[in-house]
């Protein structure tokens, strides 16, 4: 297994959206798990950013919470996708995708097509 | 909008102080409880997985930080939790609070009073549009030689520079004018400014109430338009606003002029060189009387004009300077009396604060310095607290507080600290700037308008923030270089200082041991010049001699039975010695310059080669009464009046200048041409410093007052007591002579001769004050220093001591460090003294601002006083039991 790599700057809160839209309501161990097993245990998330994303998100607007009862009946707080959240989502998805393609295009560029 | 809705929350949250620490919290707590079960089923013991768990997570502290840091306005938050806590510390050890505090006020008092004195006497322009561009025209000798006497301008000359100058806006003619409001109990004497047409606008200056003069006042024949000065307005006539439009009575005057404004207040009198030796000339003042003049065709030619400028927009002072230097040569070629003169340029601004600056820059620097002394102490008293608290800083650092946290926490702590020391300081500012109206009065100029306000306010906050760094940076970044497992596993004795630290301490003390000696200098330097003034050979007697501004009002005919009635009448008071009225009384800047020609000397050829020497006028018994000694000739007589044959007496000084081999006696000078008939000099007395006791006695001409006529002078009474306790004697006969006799400034010699000297006295007062404040901080700084030195090498010393070491080495070694810090500061001192000491030049009298005499004896005394300071710290490294000591640790 290669090392594991922490979380690009930036990425994070795309990848807690997109999480959340795709499983619908989780707290915060769920997220930082299912993003760990998405990147096939490559990606390790920091507490000390997740926390403090969730609730920039939340005072964003971009995400809601609520107390619930977790697996084990724990309270546990189960963060959830707001419409803006989603709209939010849609907006850095293409973003990302204009930004990766880009990137693409540049690193498989060969000398004789720059000149 | 996010990033709107999110600065909202976020504000919200820090006003309501509603923090999400307990969710957090219990996010964090499921948080480890799903890790931890989710690493039992990966088949962990249920201890490992929570360990395992809880290192993943990471430090909780460090995670709580950033995660309030998005909550509310984490920088606020910050600095409020932060001044919670210092004010916590504060309050834990009240006397450390108390010196530190007291400490930082006394150097905060000082500087913002003195700031307060520069604002209001420096910084606060005049109340004139555009200050900047406004030029006083004062005429220098073309060869650059010095002139006898200051020379005014001729209104052809002035008028054609308003034409024909191209970098000016305009010019303007103004004059000094002295009078007094009649009275019938008494009149009040009133200085003024003859102003021409232009100057108010050219000023921009405005009436308070009533109009300004229009170009209709400035008509031939007497004046019959006036303005008063607001500040005279409320002093004589209490605001009235019904004056306007009424009559006033002006001695001299046949026709009452009508007030028909007041001027706006604080307008101040430019300088007239030529009016500045009459005795009410005080530039400084406000202006009591404004009166219109127009120059007299007749006398378009004569010299009386002061001049003031306006620069165009954009124009420089030189070029002005060059371009009317052309324009006064030009004129020159044509007219014979003006040759010999050009123009030179300065700033309003520049000379209304140029004694100022004079004397409250230095003063300035030396209160600046008494700050940074402060500082030092405090800063020193910080660091020691700081060793104190070093278990504190560590298990804060190893809790994963961020070391910059740390710095900005402790250094809230120091500013804390100076905001409470600011807050005493600004009260002993507010203090001081009234104690410094009341003693300096007549050292600083326009002192009367500086209030203990606002100003001191400012400055205290400004210096306090100010202290709150020089003092807190060190300690503050002593933390950064903190490594919290050295100090969590010593967990060593608190108080004791390593030997990098006991370097700082001794570095900051010798820094305030060279502060201070730069004051010291100061101060002894100064008390030098006041010692060589004081045993100046003036030439005549200062003591128990009474003076004071008398003048009857009336019209000319009463003028001779006024002043022989008023000699006789006070003459008759008991207790009085000699009584005589005078022009010239010492000190006092009061002397008459006038143009004269004298017997063998060559006639002038051109106007600036004419010889103009201060006249002064005093009665027959003047001489006996200053007890100024007649070295030839005769004295004045009372026959020596308007009908005898013109006299004069000279002084040494003019004997010798003009008639070094032969006697002056029987020599002839004259005022109006050699074919005239001339006044016969009959006496020579010896010389006296008359006009500045620092300067050697100048040429001196002695008319008789019976010949001469003086219009203002003083009445001069020597006493045989006390001549404070027959000033009402006086006034009374005075008044019995001529109930509206003007009698003003009742003075004796000695206080004017004090007031002449006031700026140095006040300088040095404050530099002898301010160098005891540092001294006394600098020796309770090197006093802490040593202390510490001994606690911290408490277990050194008793081993020295268990060796074999006498008390008295301890002693030697303890007094031997303070001698090297008190030495090595004696030396920075004084290489910083003889640079700094050089701002004082324009205040010392035969002593060199680098006097050798000054440093050593001061040096050597600090030395000797700060040896003192070591003294119990050494006493106390003496009385080390070796056994307490080895066995404590």
């Amino acid at each position: 297994m290669s090392q594991k790599t922490d979380v690009k700057q930036g990425t994070l809160a795309l990848m807690v959206l997109k999480t959340l839209e795709v499983l619908g309501s989780l707290h915060g161990y769920g997220i930082a798990r299912r993003i760990e097993q998405i990147s096939g245990d490559l990606l390790s998330v920091n507490q000390g950013t997740l926390y403090p994303l969730l609730l920039k998100l939340e005072q964003e607007g971009s995400i809601d919470s609520d107390w619930g009862a977790s697996e084990n009946n724990r309270r546990a707080r189960y963060y959830r996708l707001t419409k803006a959240g989603r709209r939010h989502l849609q907006s850095e998805l293409r973003d990302w995708q204009q930004t990766t393609e880009i990137m693409a295009r540049f690193l498989s560029a060969r000398s004789e097509e720059l000149s | 909008m996010r990033a709107l809705r999110r600065a909202w929350l976020r504000g919200w949250t820090f006003i309501t102080r509603r923090s999400g620490d307990q969710r957090l919290r219990e996010e964090v707590e499921q948080h480890l409880a799903l890790e931890t079960e989710a690493n039992i089923r990966a088949g962990m013991t249920p201890a490992q997985a929570l360990r395992t768990a809880r290192m993943k997570f990471g430090p909780v502290e460090a995670i709580r930080e950033s995660y309030h840091s998005e909550e509310g306005l984490p920088a606020m938050e910050t600095i409020l939790q932060n001044c919670i806590f210092a004010m916590r510390m504060m309050r834990k050890s009240p006397a450390f609070t108390a010196v530190a505090a007291l400490t930082l006020a006394l150097g905060i008092g000082a500087t913002s009073a003195v700031f307060s004195l520069i604002q209001g006497v420096l910084l606060t322009p005049p109340p004139y549009d555009k200050p900047d561009q406004l030029v006083l025209v004062s005429a220098v000798r073309t060869d650059k030689q010095k002139m006898d006497s200051a020379r005014g301008w001729a209104a052809q000359q002035w008028m054609d520079w308003g034409k024909d100058a191209t970098s000016l806006q305009g010019v303007a003619g103004y004059g000094w004018t002295f009078n007094f409001l009649v009275r019938n109990d008494g009149s009040q004497s009133m200085q003024g400014m003859e102003v021409s047409k232009d100057y108010s606008r050219l000023m921009g200056l405005k009436t308070a109430a009533g109009r300004g003069f229009e170009d209709s006042d400035f008509a031939p024949g007497p004046v019959k338009a006036i303005v008063l000065g607001y500040e005279f307005w409320q002093r004589a006539f209490a605001g009235d606003p019904q004056i306007i439009g009424k009559t006033i009575r002006i001695s001299r005057w046949d026709t009452p002029p009508t007030v028909i404004g007041i001027m706006e207040p604080g307008v101040r009198f430019l300088p007239s060189p030529g009016a500045a030796k009459e005795p009410n000339y005080d530039v400084n003042a406000p202006v009591d009387l404004w009166v219109p003049i127009y120059p007299d065709p007749k006398n378009l030619k004569d010299p009386g004009w002061n001049v003031v400028a306006r620069l165009r927009d954009g124009v420089s002072l030189q070029k002005g300077q060059q371009e009317l230097a052309v324009l006064t040569a030009r004129g020159a070629l044509s007219e014979k009396t003006f040759e010999g003169f050009q123009p030179q340029l300065q700033t309003v601004k520049d000379e209304m604060n140029q004694d100022g600056q004079r004397i409250l820059l230095p003063l300035l620097g030396a209160a600046a310095l008494v700050l940074l002394i402060a500082c030092g102490n405090v800063a020193a008293l910080l660091l020691v607290r700081g060793l104190q608290r070093q278990q504190e800083y560590a298990i804060r650092i190893a809790m994963g507080m961020g070391r910059l946290a740390l710095v900005r926490l402790i250094l809230t702590e120091s500013l804390l600290l100076a905001i409470l020391g600011g807050a005493l300081g600004i009260g002993l500012a507010f203090g001081a700037v009234t104690l410094f109206k009341m003693i300096a009065i007549h050292a600083v100029p326009r002192l009367d308008s500086v209030h203990a306000g606002s100003a001191v306010l400012v400055w205290g906050l400004v210096a306090a923030v100010l202290a709150a760094f020089f003092a807190g940076i060190f300690p503050a970044l002593r933390v950064l270089r903190l490594d919290p497992m050295e100090v969590l596993k010593s967990a060593g004795p608190k108080g004791t200082a390593g030997v990098g630290e006991r370097r700082l301490l001794r570095a900051v003390a010798m820094l305030q041991t060279s502060l201070t000696l730069a004051l010291l200098v100061g101060a002894g330097l100064l008390i030098r010049t006041m010692a060589k003034i004081a045993v100046v050979p003036s030439g005549y007697s200062t003591g128990q001699i009474l003076t004071m501004s008398v003048t009857d009002v009336q019209n000319g005919s009463t003028w001779s039975s006024f002043h022989h009635h008023a000699l006789e009448r006070v003459a008759a008071i008991p207790g009085v010695q000699y009584a005589a009225f005078a022009w010239g009384v010492p000190l006092t800047g009061n002397n008459w310059p006038a143009t004269i020609e004298i017997e063998g000397q060559p006639p002038a050829v051109k106007e600036s080669d004419k010889t103009a020497l201060p006249m002064r006028a005093v009665t027959p018994d003047y001489f006996k009464l200053m007890g100024m000694a007649q070295m030839n000739g005769r004295e004045f007589r009372s026959t020596d009046d308007d009908k005898a044959p013109k006299v004069a007496i000279v002084n040494h000084a003019f004997a010798d200048r003009f008639f070094p081999h032969d006697s002056a006696i029987g020599r002839k000078l004259w005022f109006d041409g050699r074919d005239k008939l001339g006044i016969t000099i009959v006496g020579e007395i010896s010389d006296g410093r008359t006009d500045d006791l620092t300067q050697k006695a100048s040429s001196e001409v002695y008319l008789p007052l019976w010949q001469a006529n003086a219009f203002s002078k003083h009445l001069v009474i020597r006493t045989t007591a006390d001549p404070r306790a027959i000033v009402v004697a006086v006034e009374r006969e005075l008044r019995a002579v001529d109930p509206t006799a003007a009698i003003e400034n009742v003075r004796t010699l000695e206080q004017i001769r004090d007031d002449s000297l006031a700026s140095r006295t006040f300088a040095m007062r404050l530099l002898v004050g301010f160098a005891a404040v540092g001294s006394l901080l600098t020796l309770v700084g090197i006093y802490g220093v040593l202390s510490l030195s001994v606690v911290s090498r408490r277990k050194e010393l008793a081993i020295r001591c268990a060796v074999g070491a006498q008390h008295s080495d301890l002693r030697k070694l303890i007094l031997g460090e303070g001698f090297r810090v008190i030495a090595g500061g004696v030396l920075l001192g004084a290489a910083l003294a003889v640079a700094l000491s050089q701002v004082l030049k324009s205040f010392l009298y035969e002593v060199q601002p680098s006097d050798p005499a000054t440093l050593i004896a001061v040096g050597l005394l600090f030395l000797a006083v700060g040896l003192l300071a070591c003294w119990v710290p050494a006493w106390r490294a003496e009385k080390v039991d070796p056994l307490e000591a080895l066995r404590c640790d």
